[in-house]
């Protein structure tokens, strides 16, 4: 951004004319900004991720009634430093039977896919490295697949069965909810006719998109939460059963890659989420980015409540769900967004639309997932009837 | 749907009453509150009457340990000859392997001198195997820390 | 067991559950054969935790052999101290008093509270939900320190003996018991409010692991496994042990022997249990609670003994056979554990993966004490 800015004034006299004639010494400059403010977007990332990793210690601990962490300065703030700080002094075995290549190659792909959805996530107009125009959301649902490719070679690499089992529902999952997530990127800019983050943003200063497509933002927290493997869609590393999947094999500064990656894309889809459905970094006396830091932590406390509160689905109960509910809705979703966007309703009609659905979605969610519920009910019925026929 | 609401709703609530009194405690600052009658490591005990230990050596406690993990042998009581004590015999040596020991008590019930306690010692932990074998002395400090702390008297049985 | 032969075949894969695993409960290990997410074939291992209980008792005197009861099935140490007094007391033909019973019957109840409430964190965390778990060890930790102040130890408390308990309680036993009643139904409530009803937890748990109520008996399943099929068993009940005919309390029974009526039936154990605690802390008698045998040997006459009684897990019997000497000349165990485990191969046939960990934890086995 910094460097964004330094390069604009350097750039001036080509702006001013035009900029139909650029040298080298111009690309070289541009390449050197784009440089410092990748630099500088990465130091962000890695603060932010420090900050969620204790964040998420303390807020589970407090979920719990424990403590958190405490020991390592006040209230514990230096825990993700010397979490990182141990991790990476820590041996890095590489197990024999593993495909080297594959083995080392597959976290840098996770972690790079990762920060590549960052470059065009704007913090306001002003801060981003990359706003692509025209592309923004396409570039976002194109790189955001790219991860997926990593947990399976991790899996696949390591030699585990565990981490096979693991890579492979990583792929089912997260292929799986990719495609409502991509619909409702869709919808966003079907309604929006643009690709722009910060147009999007822009947009939804008197209403938040949140009230025009409830459906929309219900769908793309779930997926999200989905893609990235949040309880209670933890399948594919699930502690209690495969262990940790593609990541058993890995200790050490390997394993904090991953880590690293799995919390920036939590950041990611929580600031996502912002931009797209909760306004952005629009809100009133504050400046802006202190507005787009608080609807993302609340929307990431809202992960974590979630991860304390609720048990693990089982895969194919996940893909049921996926298939049968998230998926068909992400369709109506797009239809109701372009029936809206042909006949130029207003805006309550689409959310009268959205709302149509998402009652839709929970009376689904709720026969599929009570099923078992509205059983032990039956049951409880019949047993009180044995006793009443007993006590007579 | 109702009981994932209502399930979120409890793990508010708990955050909050976590917020204002956590379940856990730090531990060194907030050291292990023991029982009255928690039984730690066994120690001896010391007769302040005497100044000697009560234990006479007799083996009772050393047969009846299910694991084996005491040793000790008796010796003439030097007291006994200037009559300032009634014990004929008095422990020479004594050591028990605190890493074999159950802490199950059976010593302490079957002595028949109020020799043995069970102290409040919990916190032994060491670097070496061998830290743990307590010979005689070892023993009745801690035996004498858990007269001290407790007010320890010996039962009148005999 | 190829389930299709058409051109999309697949091959199986063996996996390896444990014995370093997260969700075998200690050192088991199962050999799945799977088919993708499929489980098709089971083979369990145990031993991993073998100490020879049964041989070592053989060497020991009988009033020691309680320490190794207490290390058998750890987390119902006094309902296991309970059955092998019992056993003893009925080779020597000696009564304990009725304060001993009921004192013991007391700690046994709230033992079978503190081991139901462990398996409620256990099936929690199987399930993927990690906060059942440190919501029901805050009821587990109250009962154990109740013990504490009650045997001195938190688990192995080698506070029973033959013929009596080690000591009188503590002066304050009967205010301490009441006083810890209604915090103990509350943290019940706590633990298993996040579980029991959650649909999550429901779609995870009914119609899983289905054991029908013949094939339980066949299985010689026991304990809530057994009840959780609809059969209506208890040792308490059919024929009651120690004091267990003075107390009014129901045996919750399940419908469909599915993992969530395993899970129901602890839940309504744990309310039973506080029931009977409390009918037995009103009308605790007076009286001693020394051994009538005081610190003499104990040498019962030659002869054999077999005694059962109902621990959390299920019936444990225990045969002794004495030979006039003051050591058991044999000594077998029926560990419900074991018996609960064996069920295991028809119980994971056909299930999915994620499901074996959740059948495995609502068999709730102590694999001390499948080992021994
Ligand atoms: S502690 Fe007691 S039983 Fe053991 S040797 Fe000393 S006097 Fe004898
Ligand atoms: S407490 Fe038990 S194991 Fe330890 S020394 Fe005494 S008798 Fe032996």
């Amino acid at each position: 951004m910094i460097g964004r800015m330094l390069s604009y004034q350097l750039l001036c006299s080509d702006l001013d004319t035009g900029a139909t004639v650029r040298f080298m010494s111009d690309y070289f400059q541009d390449a050197v900004s784009t440089l410092i403010s990748l630099l500088t977007l990465f130091s962000f990332l890695a603060v932010m991720v420090l900050s969620l990793v204790w964040l998420e210690r303390k807020a589970l601990g407090r979920l719990q009634l424990r403590l958190g962490p405490t020991r390592t300065g006040p209230f514990g703030l230096l825990q993700p430093i010397a979490d990182a700080v141990k991790l990476v002094l820590k041996e890095d075995i590489v197990p024999n039977d593993a495909e080297r290549v594959i083995f080392w190659v597959a976290p840098i792909i996770v972690v790079i896919s990762a920060f590549m959805l960052w470059v065009t996530i704007p913090f306001t107009p002003g801060i981003v490295v990359e706003n692509l125009e025209n592309m923004g959301l396409f570039y976002i649902g194109a790189v955001g697949v790219i991860g997926i490719l990593g947990l399976v070679l991790a899996g696949w690499g390591s030699a585990n069965k565990y981490g096979v089992i693991g890579g492979l529902r990583a792929a089912a999952q997260l292929i799986s909810y990719e495609i409502p997530l991509i619909m409702v990127l869709i919808s966003v800019a079907i309604v929006t006719q643009t690709f722009n983050l910060v147009d999007i943003v822009n947009l939804q200063s008197p209403v938040p998109f949140v009230l025009v497509l409830p459906l929309g933002f219900v769908l793309f927290f779930v997926a999200g939460l989905a893609e990235v493997g949040r309880t209670p869609f933890d399948i594919y590393f699930a502690e209690s059963e495969i262990v940790g999947g593609p990541f058993v094999e890995y200790s050490g500064a390997h394993w904090a890659v991953f880590f690293l990656s799995e919390y920036i894309n939590t950041f990611a889809i929580a600031t996502l989420t912002v931009l797209l459905f909760l306004g952005g970094w629009s809100g009133p006396f504050l400046p802006s980015i202190v507005w787009l830091l608080i609807k993302i932590y609340a929307v990431i406390l809202l992960i974590f409540w979630i991860r304390g509160t609720l048990p693990r689905l089982r895969i194919d109960q996940l893909m049921a769900f996926a298939w049968k509910v998230m998926v068909p809705l992400s369709f109506y979703l797009v239809v109701c967004c372009s029936v809206y966007v042909f006949y130029e309703m207003p805006w309550w009609a689409l959310t009268v639309m959205s709302l149509f659905g998402l009652l839709a979605v929970g009376v689904i969610i709720y026969r599929y997932i009570t099923a078992p519920a509205r059983k032990v009910a039956e049951v409880r019925e019949r047993l009180r009837s044995l006793q009443m026929t007993q006590e007579e | 749907m109702l009981s994932t609401v209502k399930g979120m709703i409890q793990t508010l609530s708990s955050t909050f009453r976590g917020l204002r009194g956590p379940v856990t405690k730090l531990y060194p600052e907030n050291p292990t509150v023991v029982q009255n009658r928690f039984m730690g490591f066994p120690g001896l005990t010391w007769d302040k009457n005497v100044d000697e230990p009560f234990c006479t050596g007799c083996m009772v406690c050393i047969r009846n340990c299910p694991t084996q993990c005491m040793t000790a042998t008796m010796k003439d009581n030097p007291k006994f000859a200037d009559e300032s004590s009634k014990r004929r015999k008095i422990v020479d040596e004594f050591e028990i392997n605190l890493n074999r020991c159950i802490l199950c008590g059976i010593c302490v019930n079957v002595c028949n001198f109020d020799a043995i306690v069970m102290t409040h010692e919990h916190e032994e932990s060491g670097i070496s195997r061998d830290g743990s074998r307590m010979n005689l002395s070892g023993l009745l400090e801690i035996g004498g820390r858990y007269q001290t702390q407790t007010g320890w008297q010996p039962s009148s049985k005999d | 067991m190829m389930q299709d032969n058409s051109e999309n075949q697949t091959i199986d894969m063996m996996l390896n559950m444990g014995p370093q695993h997260p969700s075998t409960h200690g050192v088991f290990r199962m050999e799945l054969r799977i088919d993708g997410e499929k489980i098709i074939d089971v083979k369990p291992h145990i031993g991993y935790l073998h100490r020879g209980s049964e041989k070592l008792s053989e060497g020991e005197q009988y009033h020691q052999v309680v320490t190794l009861f207490d290390r058998m099935d750890y987390l119902a140490n006094f309902n296991n101290e309970l059955v092998y007094c019992m056993a003893v007391e009925r080779l020597l033909d000696i009564e304990p008093s009725k304060r001993t019973e009921y004192i013991r019957v007391i700690l046994c109840e709230l033992n079978r509270i503190a081991s139901h409430l462990l398996y409620v964190g256990t099936i929690g965390l199987d399930a993927g939900a990690m906060t059942p778990a440190l919501f029901s060890f805050i009821g587990r930790d109250r009962i154990q320190t109740l013990f504490e102040s009650i045997s001195g130890a938190r688990m192995m408390h080698n506070y029973f003996k033959i013929g009596g308990l080690k000591e009188e309680v503590p002066t304050d036993f009967v205010s301490m018991v009441k006083g810890i009643m209604p915090e103990i139904r509350q943290d019940i409530d706590q633990a298993e409010k996040l579980l029991t009803f959650n649909e999550i937890f429901l779609s995870r748990t009914k119609d899983i692991g289905v054991i029908t109520a013949d094939q339980a008996i066949d299985y010689g399943l026991t304990g809530p496994c057994l009840r959780g099929s609809g059969v209506n068993y208890d040792v308490r009940k059919s024929e009651p042990y120690s004091v267990y005919s003075d107390f009014e309390f129901d045996v919750p029974v399940g419908l469909d022997g599915d993992c969530w009526d395993r899970h129901w039936v602890r839940i309504k154990e744990m309310d039973e249990s506080l029931k009977i605690v409390e009918q037995a802390i009103n009308n605790l008698p007076d009286g001693d609670v020394e051994s009538s045998l005081g610190r003499r040997l104990i040498r019962p006459s030659a002869g054999e003994v077999y005694v059962k009684a109902e621990n959390p897990r299920g019936e444990i019997g225990v045969y002794i056979v004495s030979d006039g000497t003051d050591k058991p000349y044999r000594l077998k165990v029926r560990p419900p554990s074991f018996c609960n485990l064996s069920a295991i191969e028809p119980l994971l046939q056909d299930s999915w993966i994620a499901d074996s960990v959740v059948i495995l934890g609502s068999l709730d086995i102590v694999l001390g004490e499948v080992d021994r």
